[in-house]
């Protein structure tokens, strides 16, 4: 369980705050979004989950993060590294082998596994995320998905309770992007593992969290079901994120009272809503 | 082109060596190399590096490194022609003076092939060394300490990177109008020296990320029989050691 009170955080020789007044809580098992425009504090946010901030990017840090109950301060970064497992936004330079065996091996080896036990979870994470076959590969000989896959299943492989990634579809493609959700969603829910997943296409957001978190100059703006969330278009437009288009529609409909059901987060909802809202106009006798 | 350092995947006997063996080879190789003064033997050398390039599936990787090698001596060749004035005369100018001597050309040929000789052995174990075996048979089996060996095997995956950087941040230069291809080189060096500034950022933030990234994966924790894969010295290891032993007792002899 992740719980955050009060948490600010100021880099050193920054003028403003990078963190203001971040209250959280997220339970075991769930599946969150994170999404918010560049600059608003969502790589910082991840930081404070591994005691990077305030350990390694130093600066003022008030309030307190805590994990399982380890105060992020206080414990010992090991402890923390075993639970919280971190996936980087730049895919390239946080590769540390040329090979993708030795990726996966790397943090099994760190943490000092048993042989069997090493050779164990290596097949298996393998076969769990489907790169059996890139296995002997060299990395830079991978697309961004394949490369994506392997950061995620070198994270995976260590089994740690909480999965916190960052922009794993940046320079992904639309389709490699829906494999990076399904295989998370399948992580989140054969294994309960926990995953804080930092996006900026708010449809993949819509149709796969459970929770969205909207955060704007350091701040928590919104926080709930994606369906609660996404209803705020004005606020949206006002910080810059582009809105599904079903949604602006579904807003449009209710300021003219024509459909009152459930907000739409994808095209299927949205078809649902327009075949609603004709049927009740013909019924009005529009 | 790729990077030249880069790993040639591959299963031949030289593969499969211990990563320790590989680099005493290597240098065993150059040492062979520096004690002699023979053409003859030079060229020999260069052979037997060739032949076994090619029987360990690096050949054309090889072929690349000589010839940028050979690139880097054509200064030298040109001094060693120059000033270089015994023997016989060629090429002679009108007044009597020879452009080139036969001393010119044998040392010229000598240096050449002994740089050569000195360096490729070096680029080829690369070539079918992972650094990653590198790294962990130094560590098991060497002690060296994990922290500088991950510093040594870091900047090496860090070329390739950075070089991608610096095509990326040119190209977005090129997309403005600045125009790289200029002929004069000035020019150009004037053209590229603002762009170390923002290449030096960004690599910079990249291998910070990169020690972030190993530090939550456990860096720090990592013990020195920490390695999954064991790397033992077999007989192959013992025999081709051996053979390059023969060659330089061979070489102080009779070199
Ligand atoms: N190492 C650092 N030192 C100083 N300031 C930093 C550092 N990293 C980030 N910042 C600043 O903190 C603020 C939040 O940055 P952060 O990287 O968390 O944003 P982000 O939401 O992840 O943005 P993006 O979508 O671009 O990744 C920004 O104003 C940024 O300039
Ligand atoms: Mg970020």
């Amino acid at each position: 369980m992740i719980e955050i009170s009060k948490m600010g955080f100021q880099y050193s020789g920054s003028d403003r705050m990078a963190l203001r007044d971040i209250n959280l809580t997220i339970q075991d098992g769930e599946f969150v979004g994170l999404i918010g425009v560049s600059g608003a504090g969502k790589t910082s946010l991840t930081h404070t989950l591994t005691g990077m901030i305030p350990h390694h990017y130093k600066g003022d840090f008030y309030g307190s993060v805590r994990v399982n109950g380890m105060d992020t301060v206080e414990c010992r970064g090991e402890d923390l590294y075993r639970i919280v497992g971190s996936v980087f936004q730049d895919i390239d330079s946080q590769m540390v082998a040329s090979v993708v065996e030795d990726e996966i091996l790397y943090g099994l080896e760190n943490f000092g596994f048993s042989r069997e036990e090493i050779s164990e979870r290596l097949e298996n994470v393998l076969d769990t995320l489907g790169i059996r076959d890139l296995r002997y590969r060299a990395l830079s000989s991978l697309s961004g998905g394949q490369k994506q896959k392997v950061a995620i299943a070198a994270i995976v492989a260590l089994r740690p309770q909480i999965i916190v990634l960052d922009e794993p579809t940046g320079e992904l493609d639309p389709e490699s992007s829906l494999q990076i959700f399904r295989l998370l969603r399948q992580l989140n829910k054969e294994f309960g593992i926990t995953v804080l997943i930092v996006e900026q296409k708010i449809m993949l957001l819509c149709e796969y969290v459970d929770r969205m978190i909207v955060m704007n100059e350091g701040a928590i703006v919104f926080d709930g079901p994606a369906r609660d969330v996404v209803r705020h278009t004005s606020t949206f437009e006002d910080i810059g994120i582009n809105v599904p288009r079903v949604v602006t529609l579904c807003g449009q409909l209710q300021k003219k009272g024509l459909y009152n059901g459930q907000v739409p987060l994808n095209v299927e909802e949205g078809e649902k809503m327009v075949r609603e809202v004709l049927r009740g106009g013909r019924h009005a006798g529009i | 082109m790729g990077n030249i350092l880069e790993f040639v995947p591959g299963d031949s006997f030289l593969h499969r060596l211990n990563p320790i063996t590989k680099i005493v080879l290597a240098f065993l190789f150059c040492i062979c190399s520096l004690l002699s003064n023979n053409l003859l033997i030079q060229v020999g050398l260069l052979a037997f590096l060739m032949i076994i390039a090619f029987a360990a599936g690096i050949g054309e990787k090889a072929m690349g490194l000589l010839r940028t090698l050979l690139f880097f001596c054509i200064l030298m060749i040109i001094l060693q022609l120059i000033f270089m004035r015994g023997g016989v005369g060629y090429l002679v100018l009108p007044g009597g003076f020879p452009l080139v001597t036969s001393d010119g050309l044998y040392y010229a040929a000598l240096f050449t092939l002994r740089i050569i000789n000195a360096t490729l052995p070096l680029l080829m174990m690369f070539a079918i060394t992972q650094m990653n075996d590198l790294t962990n048979a130094m560590v098991n089996r060497l002690h060296v300490p994990y922290r500088y060996m991950f510093i040594l095997t870091t900047a090496f995956r860090f070329i390739p990177i950075l070089a991608g950087e610096f095509h990326d941040i040119m190209d977005a230069q090129k997309a403005r109008g600045v125009e790289f291809d200029t002929r004069n080189i000035f020019k150009k060096i004037g053209l590229i020296v603002p762009l170390c500034v923002p290449l030096l950022v960004s690599s910079v933030k990249k291998v910070d990320s990169g020690a972030v990234s190993a530090q939550v994966r456990g860096f720090s924790l990592r013990t020195r029989g920490a390695g999954y894969k064991a790397y033992p010295f077999r007989l192959g290891d013992l025999l081709a050691l051996l053979l390059l032993a023969a060659m330089i007792v061979l070489l102080v002899f009779f070199g």
